[in-house]
């Protein structure tokens, strides 16, 4: 009863002051991907081709390099380096997700695939995964040291489970919704993270080191072509509209501003 | 013979009835009770009792939320930390029950069993429950604690290990005060900070202390903290000679490399690893198991909860389950009398005192810049003196040493120090009142003030109210040693009983002298006022062991004999009249 008291006189007190706090910043909402309501894989022959180059508006940020806290005899072998924004070729920029918005059926995801995120030196790779929902993921841990898989879904359960080194390898459960892209991190190392997109069909890919994309065995149509990229935003209020013919070939380039925080 | 039948039946009856009972209640209740259908009435009660913190939406933003940590629980997310469900499930409704009704201890969040009634409880489970749409239909699978190990020195020996091997220390320290390295840098889910606990403050322990929760804390996870499911520590269905072996394997593979024959080894031993893994992957996906799949999976279990078990075993040796008793009463601070020469820091004549006294600290709330949320929840002591000196021992947790920094939010240098408190004038008597608390009024206090950055210095200083501490001009020699180890500070301060100075505190035995304390976390944003605080404590050096034992009890002995023979000599002589 009396440490009630004291809780509920507390509280009242910190209800007055709320006016001294500082208020501390939760991580900024993460804008997401879009996801067609429902998806139908088929055979698709005859599909087109939607490529480009994803490029980096302005000059190069200054690339923050990170600060190795601990394990260092592991981690520190390498400089890491902050992932957000990467730039490649012509400021070609790494890791942005091109994909199709609003298709509803088309080719299904290859058979047989390997779905894999290492941690070598504390450092996800890659640093965008995309997953196909229903796919269970491996995560790889050769650096003999203790990782934790920390994911932050939403609208799937949560997940956080610890990685000791002597698990080399550990395969995590498969996710039902479309959701993310999510953040991964390593809570004992702080620095490390990573995304993970959960796609419920094939068309997404991620730019490689030059900013290059392609999205092949697009069935021929009209679709609206997003992207989403971690420092620069999506363009899910003004996607770009691109129609695919029967073997084609198209081209769409993306110029990117980083956001105004 | 009749009525002796009529009891056996009545015998037999009751017997069967308390199994029966014993079976509906482990069957129909294995998961606790269920919450009742969400009602106006749980509404209103959650938005009189529980919207200032959590929010009317169930966001954890009401209007209190911002200074508290940890923050309230944001219900529309579904994350839940106290769960007796095994990692990524939601809670059971009876978690949800248990948590409203004990509250969480070393948050803020209260204990309402002795202000609302069950049945209100449980309305107010219903509510929780609607924010988050994934609690419809959801039938969360439980944590078997069927296989519980007992507490005995082995277990906790072997506990102790995994604690040191699977990572445990990189949050909650070697020794597990909290202290880990990894543990300044750590956030929740929602961006705030988020601490490691200090495994030896038990009564802290948000979901309870016992070795059942601490278990289903490791094996479930704290969702939405940084706390993983170590489920996943271990090389599920390997024997432990297989395990071994694997493990040297992976340490020739990073070597020198396997031969032909060692990998196909090491791949085989994979394979029986995965095909254990994906029957629980399995489990964790939804898919229903034959019972063959169910017993493979339940053996190769066993062991790793068998090792959870001797972790949980450990970690509940490391401390009391209750909060020491504040030094006031029957537990004041006595300095003893020590006749040979006072110790040092290291000295084994500590360990002569055996109970040290407890002195608790709160944030400082009353004058700005405030500390709503301190993460330094006590100071210890032990004292000697002797007829010239006073030397004391102090001892307090901090999970992170911070030397002067700058502070991000505040722009501030920061770190961590101690300052105890005396009044200059110590009050003659019960009506003569105090200087206040926080650094005296009109009548002024005295302070030892020590920084970790100088840990051999103690300056001396007086206040004469808030923002009024001045550094003595005139310093008397005091000699000061402070350490850091393990998540603790100890600080050793010896100065002489009595001063010239009139603006020094004068220590005398039998008198009972007023000591406070504050205490800076530099890594918490402590600076200036903003800090833990305690109150007014006393303190006593203890009389001085007289040589007057001596003297008296043979005089004493000497008259009462004396007073014999007189007697015998009266009676005698009446006698002989």
């Amino acid at each position: 009863m009396k440490t009630q008291v004291v809780t509920i006189l507390t509280l009242l007190i910190a209800c007055v002051y709320v006016t001294a706090a500082t208020a501390a910043g939760g991580d900024e909402a993460v804008e997401s991907l879009v996801f067609p309501a429902s998806y139908k894989a088929m055979s698709v022959s005859n599909g087109g081709t939607i490529s480009g180059t994803v490029t980096f508006d302005g000059a190069a940020p200054e690339i923050k390099k990170l600060e190795i806290t601990k394990d260092a005899q592991v981690c520190g072998k390498t400089d890491k380096f902050d992932e957000s924004i990467v730039l490649g070729e012509g400021n070609g920029l790494k890791n942005t997700i091109v994909y199709l918005m609003d298709i509803s059926s088309g080719a299904d995801f290859p058979s047989g695939a390997k779905y894999e995120m290492d941690q070598k030196g504390c450092q996800f790779d890659p640093h965008v995964r995309l997953l196909p929902i229903g796919q269970r993921l491996t995560m790889i841990n050769p650096d003999r040291i203790n990782h934790n898989v920390h994911i932050f879904s939403d609208a799937n359960p949560a997940f956080n489970k610890s990685q000791p080194g002597t698990r080399r390898k550990m395969n995590i459960k498969a996710v039902k919704k479309a959701e993310g892209p999510v953040s991964v991190k390593c809570d004992v190392h702080g620095w490390m993270n990573a995304w993970i997109a959960y796609i419920p069909h094939p068309y997404f890919a991620v730019t490689d080191e030059n900013g290059k994309y392609t999205l092949d065995n697009v069935p021929p149509g009209t679709y609206q072509l997003g992207y989403w990229q971690e420092a620069c935003g999506t363009n899910k209020d003004a996607p770009v509209s691109v129609t695919v013919e029967a073997g084609g070939t198209v081209t769409q380039d993306f110029t990117l501003a980083k956001m105004s925080k | 013979m009749e009525k002796q039948s009529y009891k056996n039946t009545l015998l037999i009856v009751i017997g069967n009835l308390i199994l029966l009972l014993a079976v509906f209640s482990i069957t129909a209740f294995a998961q606790g009770k269920t919450a009742p259908a969400a009602s106006e009435e749980g509404k209103a009660l959650y938005d009189d009792k529980c919207a200032h913190c959590h929010g009317i939406e169930g966001a954890g933003d009401g209007s209190a939320a911002e200074n508290l940590l940890p923050r309230p629980r944001d219900f529309t997310r579904g994350l839940y930390k106290i769960r007796s469900t095994e990692s990524g499930q939601l809670p059971t409704d009876q978690d949800l029950f248990d948590i409203i009704s004990n509250g969480m201890p070393g948050s803020s969040m209260p204990a309402w069993s002795e202000i609302l009634s069950e049945g209100e409880q449980w309305q107010l489970v219903a509510h929780i429950k609607a924010f988050y749409d994934g609690f419809e239909g959801a039938s969360p699978r439980l944590i078997d604690v069927s296989g519980k190990v007992p507490y005995s020195e082995e277990s906790i020996a072997q506990g102790k290990e995994f604690y040191t091997n699977l990572g445990c220390v990189d949050c909650h320290g070697v020794i597990g005060r909290g202290d880990g390295t990894s543990a300044p840098d750590l956030a929740d889910e929602w961006g705030f900070r988020s601490w490691p606990a200090n495994l030896w403050e038990q009564w802290n322990y948000r979901g309870g202390s016992t070795t059942e929760d601490i278990f289903k804390r490791f094996i479930g996870g704290i969702a939405g903290s940084p706390m993983p499911s170590f489920i996943s520590s271990f090389r599920l269905g390997l024997t432990d000679e297989e395990s071994a072996r694997m493990n040297d394997l992976e340490l020739k593979m990073d070597g020198d490399g396997l031969s032909d024959t060692e990998e196909e080894e090491y791949a085989a031993l994979e394979e029986k690893l995965f095909m254990f893994e994906d029957i629980m992957l399995n489990v964790e996906e939804g898919v229903e198991l034959t019972p063959e799949e169910q017993t493979k999976l339940d053996t190769a279990l066993e062991p790793i909860l068998e090792k959870s078990w001797h972790l949980a075993n450990y970690v509940k040796s490391l401390g009391p389950e209750e909060r020491p008793p504040a030094a006031v009463g029957d537990k004041v601070l006595r300095s003893q009398y020590r006749a040979e020469g006072l110790p040092g820091m290291n000295d084994e004549a500590w360990n002569e005192i055996q109970e040290v006294s407890y002195f608790p600290l709160v944030g400082q709330i009353v004058i700005d810049p405030r500390q709503f949320n301190p993460s330094i929840d006590s100071v210890t002591a032990k004292s000697f003196y002797n007829d010239n000196e006073i030397v004391f021992l102090f001892t307090w947790d901090d999970r992170t040493k911070t030397l002067p920094q700058t502070d991000d939010e505040t722009g501030e240098t920061v770190e961590d120090a101690l300052a105890i408190q005396f009044p200059v004038k110590i009050s003659e008597g019960p009506t003569d009142p105090k200087p206040y608390f926080i650094y005296g009024d009109s009548r002024p206090v005295y302070l030892w003030s020590w920084k970790v950055a100088e840990p051999s210095t103690v300056i001396e200083m007086n206040a004469k109210g808030i923002g009024t501490a001045t550094v003595q001009a005139d310093q008397a020699p005091i000699q000061a040693e402070g350490v850091y180890k393990d998540g603790q500070y100890q600080l050793w301060i010896k100065r002489s009983l009595t001063t010239e100075d009139r603006n020094d505190v004068q220590f005398a035995p039998g008198v009972f002298i007023p000591i406070a304390f504050s205490a800076w976390d530099g890594s918490n944003g402590d600076v200036k006022t903003k800090r833990a605080i305690s109150t007014w404590y006393t303190f006593v050096l203890d009389p001085v062991p007289s040589n007057k034992r001596f003297v008296y009890p043979p005089l004493v002995a000497l008259i009462s004999v004396g007073l014999l023979f007189g007697l015998r000599s009266s009676v005698r002589r009446r006698q002989n009249t």
